[in-house]
């Protein structure tokens, strides 16, 4: 290992201190909790410190990105062993839409194509897993959830194809007419889809007994459930972010970039445009599905009606208000909307507005529409755009 | 020949005329900014539908129907213009993203704003024409004089903005800003007003629709009443190619006619997703749209 650079020598220890610290207050529930959770947290300094070479990030990048998302994985798992079952549950709700803000960030950002129906891919997604754990209740998780991605991938494909071929607005329309047409196609199939009313699974999901052996049973089954859920979706949002930095550098990536900026240029060192562009849809789809999927997990349930227009335009402006084509957008734009109800619910009690009335019921939309629409205008690469900006001009001051 | 007209038939296809001329009409405004501003315009349903709140809402009870809807009108002009003058402006040659994330995120924030100040509630609006079918030989056709005072509208509006771009010097100046920016400004066309106008012209069309489709006694008037005519007038607009007014009318017709006939003879279910299926068929076929020619792309 190299040695250190001072910063990282610095923030090092200040996490050190921080881990001891929190340990020390919170008293571990049982011994083995104690135990995974001290694994964890090495798990993630020894990654940390690794990553801080800055000769790692130039010569192995890839061995450094997976290092990067050990290291945030491992903390978020510390993490829910210590939070209540309410915030594991908006942690895995808030990782899951991080997944599909994702994928549209890069459909988006570095393939320079726009979607409005990401909320209907949710939806494959999110009854594709229902559908396949009520005939086959006793598939492992990690199975299902492929099930779930690969039915994304194929609605994605199908849409793509056409897709290949049009330009912006013409793609955003045929992704909005499908958007809305998700809640038609899910009523034909109702024996299948259950309708409107969607589906339960079949009985409550449970952790894999390698799993469960890592938990306390003392705990409520609600914690427990939840907080184990919290973990999946935590380790699929890790993948699924290790995946894209990768997949973004890769190749395919940097045709698509190129893609999107000179398409003439594109063409004539030999990228191929359709194959492009259909790939990207694909991927944008699939991770889209992966998020539905997840979401059906955590609330054991689907409810089709929820994958409407409106949850598209959500994820639309999550993508915006975060970064369009950065993976920290995304991640922020997941946390937000973990969030968003309850900041909500709290602004409307700050400005004495009644709850029941016709402003609070809409101040969701008015929010996010006016969010959109202001990012757009005037920080078009969103809050991580304005932080990239506030970084440059404070290292441009300082001398040195 | 009664028989006939009172056939099922029959009756479908006039259904169809009727739900057509309404997707023809939102399809046309979509072709007007289309054409103008490269900008398809997903606030083209939410920016007419505030212009008939208020003047289908407020004034229509003091005033009556005619004078709220020339109010309605005048509304939605204003609101098109402001619009382009405050919001868009800012967004030419910026990559085409930018534009649909935008007019997205105006629509949402319409639909709100509405809905927060006169709820989600349907609202009649009291009109002097009556939506119960005539009778022919104690069987009804599927016309009223709701249905007729539709689709006679339609029509007048067509024509108008026929005329105005075909016969007088405005529309002449309108199609040169459209065609090429540059030379007109060297002529002399204010290019800038003439996209002001087209989004004023374009949204004072959307106004009139919205107030038909509004007026309708089964309908009525909500924040989102639009939305489902928005996607299938952009369906309409893009069979029929953006950059044709005349295929805009005659695909938003002809899509009308066939989904009525989807509705009547598989279910209502299947509207949507024969529409979908239309869309992804004639722009794998055409991406450019029927009724244009096909222009040189570079790749």
């Amino acid at each position: 290992m190299r040695t250190l650079a001072p910063r990282s020598r610095i923030a090092v220890a200040a996490l050190t201190l921080v881990v001891v610290f929190v340990s020390s207050i919170l008293a571990a529930p049982t011994t083995r909790n104690g135990v995974v959770l001290g694994l964890a947290l090495d798990g993630a300094l020894a990654s940390l410190s690794v990553l801080s070479s800055r000769d790692l990030r130039k010569r192995r990048p890839t061995l450094a990105r997976a290092l990067g998302s050990v290291v945030v994985v491992d903390v978020a798992l510390g993490a829910t062993f210590f939070f209540s079952a309410n915030t594991n549950y908006n942690l895995a709700i808030g990782a899951a839409m991080a997944i599909v803000l994702l994928g549209l960030s890069f459909l988006t950002g570095i393939s320079g194509q726009i979607s409005l129906g990401n909320s209907a891919f949710m939806g494959v997604g999110a009854l594709a897993v229902a559908i396949w754990a009520n005939h086959h209740a006793s598939t492992p998780l990690v199975v299902t959830l492929l099930i779930a991605v690969a039915c994304g991938a194929v609605a994605g494909l199908l849409l793509g194809l056409p897709a290949a071929r049009l330009r912006g607005p013409y793609l955003a329309g045929m992704t909005l007419a499908f958007a809305v047409a998700f809640t038609a196609i899910v009523n034909s199939f109702t024996s299948w889809t259950g309708g409107d009313a969607g589906l339960q699974l079949p009985n409550a999901v449970t952790a894999p007994r390698w799993m469960a052996t890592l938990f306390d049973s003392q705990s409520s089954p609600l914690a427990l459930n939840s907080a184990w859920l919290a973990d999946v979706t935590i380790v699929a949002a890790g993948v699924s972010f290790f995946l894209m930095a990768n997949l973004i550098h890769s190749r395919a990536g940097r045709a698509m970039r190129l893609l999107r900026d000179n398409d003439v240029a594109a063409e004539i060192v030999g990228v191929s445009l359709a194959r492009s562009r259909v790939l990207a849809f694909v991927v944008s789809s699939a991770y889209a599905a992966l998020g539905g999927g997840l979401w059906t997990l955590i609330n054991n349930s689907v409810s089709p009606p929820a994958y409407s227009f409106a949850l598209s335009i959500t994820i639309l402006s999550l993508v915006v208000i975060g970064g369009i084509g950065t993976v920290s957008g995304a991640l922020l734009g997941g946390v937000i909307y973990a969030y968003s109800a309850s900041v909500i619910s709290w602004i409307t009690t700050q400005t004495g507005l009644n709850p029941q009335g016709n402003l609070a019921s809409q101040l969701n939309g008015i929010i996010f529409g006016a969010l959109l629409v202001l990012v757009m205008l005037f920080a078009p690469l969103g809050i991580v755009g304005l932080i990239r900006r506030l970084h440059r001009r404070l290292a441009s001051k300082l001398p040195g | 020949m009664d028989a006939f007209l009172t056939s099922r038939i029959m009756s479908d296809v006039l259904g169809g005329l009727t739900n057509g001329m309404i997707y023809g009409l939102v399809a046309l405004s979509l072709v007007l900014i289309w054409r103008s501003a490269g900008i398809l315009n997903f606030a083209a349903g939410a920016m007419p539908m505030v212009a008939t709140y208020v003047g289908m809402v407020i004034f229509v009870s003091t005033l009556g129907y005619w004078p709220s809807v020339v109010i309605a009108i005048i509304t939605g002009l204003t609101i098109g213009a402001l619009t382009e003058r405050v919001v868009v402006r800012r967004l030419y040659g910026k990559p085409p993203i930018n534009p649909v994330v935008v007019m997205v995120g105006i629509l949402i924030v319409l639909e709100g704003v509405a809905a927060a100040i006169w709820s989600t509630v349907p609202r009649g609006i009291p009109n002097p024409f009556s939506p119960i079918d005539w009778q022919l030989a104690g069987k009804p056709i599927a016309l009223s004089s709701f249905s007729l005072y539709e689709i006679v509208t339609a029509l007048v509006v067509m024509s108008a903005v026929a005329a105005l771009f075909r016969f007088t010097k405005l529309g002449l100046q309108l199609r040169a800003s459209a065609l090429a920016p540059e030379v007109s400004r060297l002529l002399g066309v204010r290019v800038g007003r003439m996209l002001t106008l087209g989004w004023a012209l374009s949204t004072g069309v959307g106004t009139i629709t919205t107030v038909l489709v509004a007026s309708n006694f089964f309908t009525g008037l909500t924040p989102q009443v639009m939305d489902g005519i928005f996607a299938f007038g952009f369906i309409a607009a893009a069979v029929g190619g953006l950059e044709s007014p005349v295929g805009a009318i005659v695909s938003g017709v002809a899509l009308g006619i066939v989904l009525q006939f989807v509705g009547d003879y598989i279910n209502s279910n299947a509207i949507i997703l024969v529409a979908l299926v239309i869309l992804v068929v004639s722009l794998m076929v055409r991406p450019n749209g029927i009724f244009t020619r096909n222009s040189a792309r570079r790749v």
